[in-house]
């Protein structure tokens, strides 16, 4: 069975990220037989004073595989009760991944959540209608991470952008690198430029910095920026916050 | 760069001013990176970049209050 696994708010100012929490949990999960694991990507929620974000109101989502959905939930659940920082308000999301499920509901509540001050109150009305295809619950504190935690599941069961967890170092020492080498060696699987248009030439590279990827129309995409007649990976993706 | 408010230490620059944010990071003592996916730019040394910082929706706000 494939799921989306989402948290929020499970930090604190002096914790590991929820993005490091998630991989460790999953980590843990694959050792203990519960499930493997793909990349993380993370999601911008709305920011604003209302919200008790700790930094910066973003969630975590991978997908995961297993053949025992309840113990696998039951597993995160008891890790992030354990795991959690202190004074955190965790949220889980446990949702179906599964193409035939019409996921509009709850992509429309990820959208709101980067737009409006929601509750959770609407966080659990939005999960209702998806039954037991959908696994939300608090794990401290106010627990108004299951906000972020389904909006983030939401949003990425939409295919939303969001940017993937993680830096490559490929080697610079490489005397040429194209996008087809660059896609065989890190599972890239779309190039782009900036404003989001595929790229599907095979273009010469160059790497100045480490790169990060995105999650761009359901596709792990390398964006590429033009230097110096060069095609560069864009290494950090500057965005206005909220 | 700082105004304070309501005991917030805010930084007046907004979310664009780079240069100022690494200008600040790097006298700072108390800067500390945040996790990689939370980091904003490629300075490796910015308030934009620092764990201590909070988003606000123009800027953020410097949650020791030692920007200044």
């Amino acid at each position: 069975m494939n799921l989306f696994v989402c948290i929020d708010d499970t930090d604190n100012l002096e914790s590991i990220g929820t993005g490091e929490l998630l991989e460790n949990m999953m980590r843990e999960a694959a050792v203990r037989g519960f499930a493997q694991s793909g990349f993380v990507v993370r999601y911008q929620f709305l920011i604003d004073d209302a919200i008790a974000y700790t930094s910066h109101n973003s969630a975590m989502c991978c997908t995961a595989q297993t053949d025992d959905r309840a113990a696998f939930t039951a597993f995160c659940e008891n890790y992030l009760r354990h795991n959690a920082a202190e004074g955190s308000d965790p949220g889980l999301c446990v949702l179906t991944d599964d193409e035939a499920l019409d996921y509009t509901p709850l992509i429309a509540f990820g959208r709101l959540a980067q737009t409006q001050v929601l509750t959770k109150a609407q966080a659990y009305a939005a999960a209702k209608a998806f039954g037991a295809d959908v696994h939300l619950s608090e794990h401290g504190g106010s627990g108004i991470g299951v906000i972020g935690a389904l909006a983030g599941a939401g949003l990425r069961a939409g295919k939303a952008e969001g940017r993937i967890k993680g830096k490559l170092y490929p080697p610079m020492d490489r005397i040429e690198w194209t996008t087809a080498a660059f896609a065989a060696a890190y599972g890239v699987e779309r190039f782009a430029d900036e404003d989001g248009s595929e790229i599907t030439e095979n273009l010469t590279l160059r790497f100045e910095l480490p790169t990060k990827l995105i999650y761009q129309s359901g596709k792990v995409t390398a964006v590429l920026i033009e230097k110096d007649g060069c095609h560069l990976p864009k290494p950090k993706i500057k965005k206005n916050k909220g | 760069m700082w105004k304070e408010e309501n005991g917030k230490t805010t930084f007046t620059g907004g979310k664009e001013a780079y240069q100022d944010a690494a200008r600040i990071a790097e006298q700072c003592s108390l800067f500390t990176e945040d996790c990689e996916e939370e980091c904003m730019t490629d300075d490796p040394r910015s308030c934009y970049n620092c764990r201590y910082r909070r988003w606000t929706k123009e800027s953020f706000v410097c949650m020791k209050g030692a920007g200044q």
